[in-house]
């Protein structure tokens, strides 16, 4: 939609007939707040028409009040004092609804979370803060304007990124469903990791045999389109409807190809196979492995003596009998329109090369356990046979060090791989199935048998002899002559040294990031936690959706997980895509921004902020363009907005100002102003009053969506009032809920920063804080820290940050 | 499927490659340079040899690097190079 709206009319506070209700929550609240004079207080508030306190205003009587007074008092807003607005205010909402009113027209003070609880010992300040409380959301509530939710369209197309196990079972969900499914892979053929492994854990299956049909029915499904060797170019749009490019790179053989492998036979280069980790060789033209899907062969064009368009070497072509092979083969973008897209793009393997103790690259007896899938392996380079690298021999002692790149500050990744410690487990009894005189040793940080039937195949290993020790190797030495290796390290158990022989050593590999996830993290608008893996909306109630709408996770994309636990994942984002999908349209929170046209100056700063590209400036006709579905509702742009053209629906300017002049009113020099952002720094300060964690009661809490809301003129105006103290608080950096709309919170808290120093004030009156939800400690200390702040600023700096900032009182 | 590729392939000395005999017809080349030019593995180099028409004819450089995939032949204007497969009466496989 389009913002040319006429500059909006004041907010007609005259007319408004609010009703303020304040809940004792049992003694929850009324435990250390005096409920009657809050309300008595509420009552005097201009635009108040009734004040009210009751037992439990979450409860049906207390909505049916609610309701009943909307009507009989002719209510045109009404303000809940009680609970976290995280807590109820859906609750209050639906209420106000009911009885007929804007739902957007409902303000919650909340004097439970961040009030009574966190100063359950001082009535009176608590008293005191409460009002405060209910004096804000009254200010505010007075300018709150009704909003519709808009309603989008949503396309009944899926695209699934990523052809691994997960990938394969969510495109066939979706396609079971009845949708349209895309399905890209980068490689050759569909399969992924599981493809390559050779029996899976606790059960002991053949890994290709359970894939192979699923991988069969993707290539015969209707509802599925399969786009392998390609990539993902490009994604522009928002959920519902993204338009995405996929570059399809040339395989230089048609589907008239039927795998015969003839041509390979004739073919004159060789290459190691990427999918045998390079134990096996290929052929210039190849297919990865046998069950491949599609089974059509693929020229590798870099190993392939035909460059340019000139035809040297024409072997293969003149064996195919069905005329596949296309030398003049060029890539394409394939266009598609879909309403979802599942990201199941998978992990890289740790490479153990760069710890150099191990010996990984160097000593040929030092193996990966991806490597070791290879092996054992009935379709694998030794056909099945465990021989080591250097002699061919088949080892009689094994050793298996476990955490190699995973729970290790040297590696740099410090989280657990979740499938390393069952996957040795089943690759010692796979040895001891095969050969089972061989000793096999496993050295272990913990053994983490945490799943359904782990513990028994552990108990399993240990009752067929194999060797568990606690403390990995600190080094490994290889014997020259024999290309032995020895195990050198201590036993935490015994507190003993060892030094043990071995004629085969597995690095248990950890999994990591795909090298790629950086491109689709960008091409989605994705987030990712610290370790490198996708972060979800919420990781225990939304654990596979994105926080960008109309994007899931599945399998390893998210974080490491065996394949179970991603094929669950992956039935689960098919079905959250197909719920989206099946009703076929999505209504967007209306907290969207709204432009004042004729204020713009066409300076484009704040489609630069956006962190979801939904807004789309036109210099020429002066237009900017707000895509109201893309809006994620930071509001960042609003408070980037140089010339005040720009605010955000429910969260406006003027309301926010409102609350801010609302804490200044009265004794403003004891009061810190904290704007916190609601998903990270609100829910810290709500987790705080749940643990209930005491500090003092000065801070009086403005909740924003995101710290990137707060304008460097609301803690202007905050100092112009006089207030001691301003906090701004958001998520950590990385982890901000709009991307990363949090950068710009940073930046314009060091400008304040620098303003202040210059004009002599002290920049510690200004503070900035990463809380997030759990750190409810984390903002109470902050509190505590910056009691000290308040009690030694002194009445001449706050006359002189109320000159100075003095301009900030100007206007709304 | 990135995951660092090293090692020799364990049965990379399984794979049987022809070996090649390179002839060259020195003095038919007329020193065009195309089948240096051209082949895809770099087995020539113009040598330090002037033939009958005053010119330098081709030398093989590394004879196991030939594919026998005969381009040579084919870009040559002068006939002078040709490609045959070593036969092996007593076994040249190792």
């Amino acid at each position: 939609m389009t913002a040319t709206q006429e500059p909006k009319p004041k907010a007609k506070a005259e007319e408004a007939r609010i009703g303020v209700y304040v809940c004792h929550c049992g003694l929850n609240i009324a435990g250390s707040v005096d409920c009657e004079e809050v309300a008595k207080f509420a009552a005097t508030l201009p635009h108040v028409a009734l004040s009210k306190e009751n037992r439990y205003t979450c409860s049906d009587q207390g909505q049916d009040l609610i309701k009943a007074d909307i009507k009989e008092h002719k209510l045109n807003r009404v303000v809940v004092a009680s609970c976290s607005p995280r807590l109820h205010e859906p609750t209050f909402r639906k209420a106000c609804e009911d009885a007929g009113l804007n739902k957007y027209l409902f303000e919650m003070a909340n004097i439970r979370e961040q009030c009574s609880w966190v100063h359950l010992h001082d009535r009176k300040a608590a008293t005191e803060k409460a009002k405060d409380l209910v004096k804000m959301a009254v200010a505010k509530a007075g300018l709150l304007e009704p909003a519709q939710e808009i309603e989008v369209p949503i396309i009944r197309k899926a695209l699934v990124i990523g052809g691994g196990v997960a990938g394969i079972q969510t495109a066939l969900d979706l396609a079971d469903t009845g949708y349209k499914v895309y399905l890209v892979e980068k490689q050759p053929s569909i399969g992924g990791m599981m493809a390559r492994i050779d029996k899976t854990f606790p059960t002991m299956d053949c890994s290709i045999c359970i894939l192979a049909p699923k991988m069969s029915d993707v290539g015969h499904h209707p509802n599925i389109e399969l786009l392998t060797n390609s990539d993902v170019a490009d994604v522009k749009g928002y959920i519902g409807n993204f338009h995405v490019k996929v570059l399809k790179k040339p395989r230089y053989v048609t589907k008239d190809c039927s795998a015969c492998g003839e041509c390979a036979n004739v073919c004159p280069v060789i290459a190691p196979n990427e999918f045998d980790v390079g134990l096996a060789v290929r052929h210039g033209i190849y297919t990865p492995f046998a069950q491949a899907v599609p089974s059509t062969y693929i020229i590798d064009m870099g190993l392939c003596l035909n460059k340019d368009g000139v035809v040297v070497c024409d072997r293969c072509m003149k064996k195919c009998e069905r005329e596949a092979i296309n030398f003049e083969m060029k890539p394409e973008t394939a266009e598609l329109d879909v309403g979802t897209i599942v990201v199941a793009i998978g992990a890289d393997v740790f490479d153990p090369s760069t710890l150099l103790n191990y010996g990984y690259g160097k000593f040929p007896n030092v193996i990966t356990s991806l490597e070791f899938e290879r092996l054992i392996n009935a379709g694998g380079p030794s056909g099945g046979h465990l021989i080591r690298p250097s002699d061919m021999q088949i080892p009689k002692r094994v050793a298996f060090v476990q955490c190699v790149g995973s729970r290790s500050d040297r590696s740099g990744r410090l989280y657990c791989s979740n499938v390393c410690c069952m996957n040795t487990i089943k690759d010692s009894l796979l040895i001891k199935e095969h050969w089972p005189e061989t000793e096999i040793y496993v050295f272990y940080v913990d053994i983490r048998a945490y799943g359904k039937g782990f513990e028994d195949l552990y108990k399993r290993a240990r009752r067929e002899g194999v060797k568990f020790i606690r403390g990995l190797p600190s080094e490994i030495i290889e014997d020259r002559s024999s290309n032995s290796l020895w195990l050198v390290g201590e036993n935490t158990l015994q507190k003993e040294l060892y030094k043990i022989n071995a004629d085969m050593v597995v690095l248990s590999v950890g999994l990591e990031p795909r090298k790629d996830s950086e491109l689709v993290q960008r091409l989605l608008t994705l987030s990712r936690t610290q370790d490198g893996f996708f972060m979800e909306a919420h990781p225990k109630l939304r654990p596979v959706d994105a926080a960008t709408g109309g994007i899931f996770f599945a399998g390893c994309a998210e974080a490491p997980k065996d394949i179970k636990d991603s094929v669950t994942q992956a039935s689960a984002a098919a079905a959250r895509a197909g719920i989206l999908m099946a009703r076929g349209k999505v209504t967007v929170e209306a907290i969207t921004p709204i432009a004042f046209m004729e204020k713009c100056k066409v300076c484009g700063l704040c489609v630069k902020v956006c962190p979801y590209n939904a807004l789309v400036l036109n210099k020429d006709l002066k237009r900017l363009d707000i895509i109201e579905a893309a809006c994620g509702g930071c509001g960042t742009c609003a408070a980037e907005c140089p010339s005040g053209a720009l605010t955000q629906s429910h969260f406006t300017d003027e309301q926010i100002l409102a609350q801010i002049d609302a804490v200044t009113e009265e004794n403003a020099d004891k009061k810190i102003v904290a704007f916190c952002c609601n998903w990270c720094a609100y829910a810290g300060a709500d987790f705080a009053g749940v643990s209930r964690m005491q500090y003092p009661p000065n801070a009086r809490i403005i909740r924003t969506m995101c710290s990137g809301r707060v304008s460097p003129k609301f803690v202007e105006r905050a100092f112009a009032r006089g207030a001691a103290a301003v906090l701004v608080a958001g998520c950590h950096p990385g982890d901000c809920h709009y991307i990363n709309a949090n950068v710009q919170t940073q930046k314009r808290v060091e400008r304040l920063w620098k303003k202040m120093e210059a004009q002599g004030l002290k920049k510690e009156r200004l503070q900035l804080l990463w809380a997030s939800a759990a750190e409810g400690e984390r903002f109470a200390s902050k509190v505590r820290e910056m009691q000290a702040i308040v009690d030694n600023v002194s009445h001449e700096e706050i006359d002189k940050a109320k000159k100075v900032f003095e301009k900030a009182l100007d206007g709304n | 499927m990135p995951a660092r590729i090293w090692r020799k392939p364990l049965d990379a000395d399984k794979m049987k490659r022809p070996e090649a005999e390179v002839h060259i017809i020195e003095d038919n080349c007329k020193g065009c340079g195309y089948c240096i030019q051209f082949c895809p593995v770099k087995v020539l180099e113009e040598s330090g040899n002037i033939n009958a028409r005053g010119v330098h004819p081709p030398r093989v450089v590394d004879k196991s690097k030939c594919l026998i995939c005969g381009f040579c032949t084919s870009v040559c204007p002068d006939f002078a190079i040709f490609v045959t497969e070593k036969k092996c009466q007593d076994g040249c496989e190792k």
